[in-house]
């Protein structure tokens, strides 16, 4: 070893290399030039497209609104008026509900899925070709996606005349469409694949044979699930959790064409604030939403800890 | 008593197990030889619970075994791959089975706190017990495997290929403590490996499986002493099996041509349907080969040939492999 050491620090002084820099140093040096390369596009990217736009909404918030203009005079009066508005108010407590609900939703219906899926099916041809076809209604657009709703939902829709033909109900339900319940079904519909993909991922990496070794010492398959594939599937939950926020809290598309403008979320009242040039106010209603999203994320990321897990 | 009856195991096209019988007395060390893809694997999942045999009959004492879920079979399982839970530490994975098990689990935390630490000491894993099972090594992860089985007392203990994920030095360690944990807790072992040594090392019986069924079960010396069939002998890898013909009751094959030997070598040749057949000779007494001086070079070519997969025994020193042919021959 000694004898390999001195060669190579010869050879190194030969090349005139070794000027009291170990290799171990150079190696280093070298390293972190390559990992600044990788990382500056991206952080160009942020900072000129997130970071400094985000400074700049916050900076928006306090400007003074009038009816046309919005000037750089500071002021708290938009914050003053989103936080004594009960209207306002009220719509940020339907954003929270309804992702509440659509994040039970996805996991309750994608669960299930993501457990056939992923443990039951141990073919990975099979495996890939289920996923795909979870993915199918994203070969359209999102808009459409959401509007192929309405002919399901509506009074004269699939839904109400399948119904009537069977007998079930006499008079189509007009509860159905335009309503919290069809933005419910929209959103659950749209992102549960979202839940589906991680949860999947992480269940098809658990070995079939620790499920085996845990039946073996006895256990029912209640304690199975709750014991060994929930907990090693959390990770999968988590990160299909967050997708379904990040995308839900900042929704607006399908609350505004499923509810018939009866449901109002933040994603809402931005756009109709920025519609009416109320760049100050539609600024406030932007910081309260990012404030909410990375809440529940730093939540979300406190229950696993990804970087271990995944 | 563990008693198998003609069970057979089919893969579609494969059998996997045929007709496969076989008794397991209790309180015994029991080794299972057989090559990689002899069916070792399923017979043990069949016995388990995990697969269920496509005939035949799994009998413990008395009472169907197969039907029965695997979680109410009451045998245990050592993985070869040990089957952690991963997100469990050492003491939870041990103290998986009585905590969870559907048939009494064991509420009483004291009660759960001795019985695991006992697992743990019986093991010799203490002060380990805090630690992830993914970071201990892979001796300590097989004792983990082996506590976490053996604390819930089951009748039987299956363990498929343990050691095989072991280095050298660690593998015959674990040998010994196998046999005497298994001693000392009167339960049956049943020990299923590829390796011959570890077999003949480890069982008070020895179980030899080719081909999906047992080809003979006996005690390790009686094992080595008398194979029943080249079959055997070939998986005990003591023995020179040569192929070839009888003609005028002697032995006609790899070039060669001789007279049998002694009435104890005439009991392993195995006729076929083609009249070919296999005879084994013990490594320990070469035998010499009564072959005539022109066909001494010819022969002595293709014997070597042959013998280059063939293996020798040495008693005193454990197992070597060499050809063996080639020295009594020159």
């Amino acid at each position: 070893m000694e004898i390999v050491g001195e060669q190579i620090r010869g050879a190194a002084s030969a090349m005139g290399e070794d000027n009291g820099v170990s290799p171990a140093e150079r190696r280093g040096r070298q390293e972190r030039r390559t990992a600044l390369m990788l990382i500056s596009p991206g952080v160009l990217w942020m900072a000129l497209f997130m970071v400094l736009p985000m400074i700049m909404v916050v900076y928006v918030s306090f400007w003074t609104q009038t009816t046309f203009t919005v000037e750089p005079k500071l002021t708290t009066d938009s914050w003053v008026r989103f936080l004594t508005s009960s209207t306002y108010l009220a719509s940020t407590w339907t954003t929270v509900r309804i992702w509440g609900i659509v994040l039970l939703s996805t996991l309750l219906i994608g669960y299930p899925v993501a457990l056939f899926i992923g443990l039951m099916v141990r073919n990975q041809t099979l495996q890939t070709a289920l996923l795909v076809i979870c993915v199918i209604p994203f070969w359209t657009s999102f808009l459409i996606r959401v509007i192929a709703w309405r002919p399901m939902l509506g009074t004269e829709g699939a839904i109400n005349m399948i119904l009537m033909k069977l007998g079930i109900i006499d008079t189509p339900l007009t509860s159905l469409l335009f309503s919290e319940f069809a933005v419910l079904i929209g959103m659950t519909q749209i992102y549960c694949v979202f839940m589906v993909g991680p949860i999947t991922f992480m269940l098809s990496r658990i070995e079939p044979s620790i499920i085996e070794a845990a039946r073996d010492l006895g256990a029912g398959f209640g304690r199975i699930f709750f014991k060994i594939i929930l907990p090693l599937s959390l990770p999968g939950v988590i990160v299909g959790a967050i997708f379904v926020s990040v995308m839900v809290l900042g929704e607006f598309a399908t609350a505004a064409s499923l509810s018939g403008r009866k449901v109002n979320l933040l994603g809402n009242i931005i756009v109709s604030q920025v519609g009416s040039l109320k760049w100050a106010f539609a600024s406030v209603a932007g910081v309260i939403l990012t404030v909410i999203i990375a809440v529940v994320i730093t939540a979300l990321l406190r229950v696993v800890n990804l970087r271990k897990e995944m | 008593m563990l008693s198998l009856s003609s069970i057979t195991k089919r893969y579609g096209d494969v059998t996997a197990l045929d007709r496969l019988s076989v008794n397991v007395p209790d309180d015994s060390y029991v080794s299972l030889l057989g090559a990689s893809g002899s069916g070792k694997t399923t017979l043990l999942r069949v016995i388990a619970g995990f697969e269920e045999p496509d005939g035949g009959k799994v009998i413990y004492d008395g009472h169907r075994l197969d039907g029965v879920a695997p979680h109410r079979r009451g045998i245990g399982f050592v993985f070869q791959n040990f089957a952690l839970f991963p997100h469990l530490s050492v003491a939870d994975n041990v103290a998986f089975g009585l905590r969870y098990r559907e048939e009494g689990p064991v509420t009483d935390p004291s009660e759960l706190k001795a019985r695991v630490a006992d697992a743990i000491r019986l093991v010799g894993l203490e002060g380990l017990e805090a630690r992830k099972v993914t970071a201990i090594s892979g001796g300590q992860r097989q004792r983990v495997a082996l506590a976490r089985t053996l604390v819930t007392e089951p009748r039987f203990v299956l363990l498929d290929e343990p050691l095989g994920a072991l280095d050298a030095n660690l593998r015959e360690r674990m040998c010994d403590e196998l046999r005497a944990i298994r001693e000392r807790l009167k339960v049956t072992f049943l020990h299923v490996t590829g390796s011959e040594t570890e077999a003949l090392l480890m069982g008070d019986v020895v179980a030899v499986l080719s081909a999906g069924s047992i080809a003979q079960v006996g005690p390790a010396s009686s094992l080595f002493a008398l194979p029943k069939s080249a079959d055997v002998a070939r998986h005990l890898n003591a023995y020179n099996v040569l192929s070839g013909r009888m003609v005028n009751g002697g032995f006609e094959g790899a070039g060669a041509r001789f007279a049998l030997p002694g009435k104890q070598a005439a009991s392993m040749v195995r006729r076929s349907k083609w009249r070919c057949v296999s005879i084994a000779f013990p490594c320990t007494r070469p035998v010499q080969l009564p072959l005539k001086p022109p066909e001494r070079r010819q022969s002595a070519r293709a014997l070597s040939q042959a013998s280059s997969r063939v293996h020798r025994f040495f008693p005193s020193s454990g197992w070597r492999t060499a050809p063996c042919f080639r020295s009594s021959l020159t």
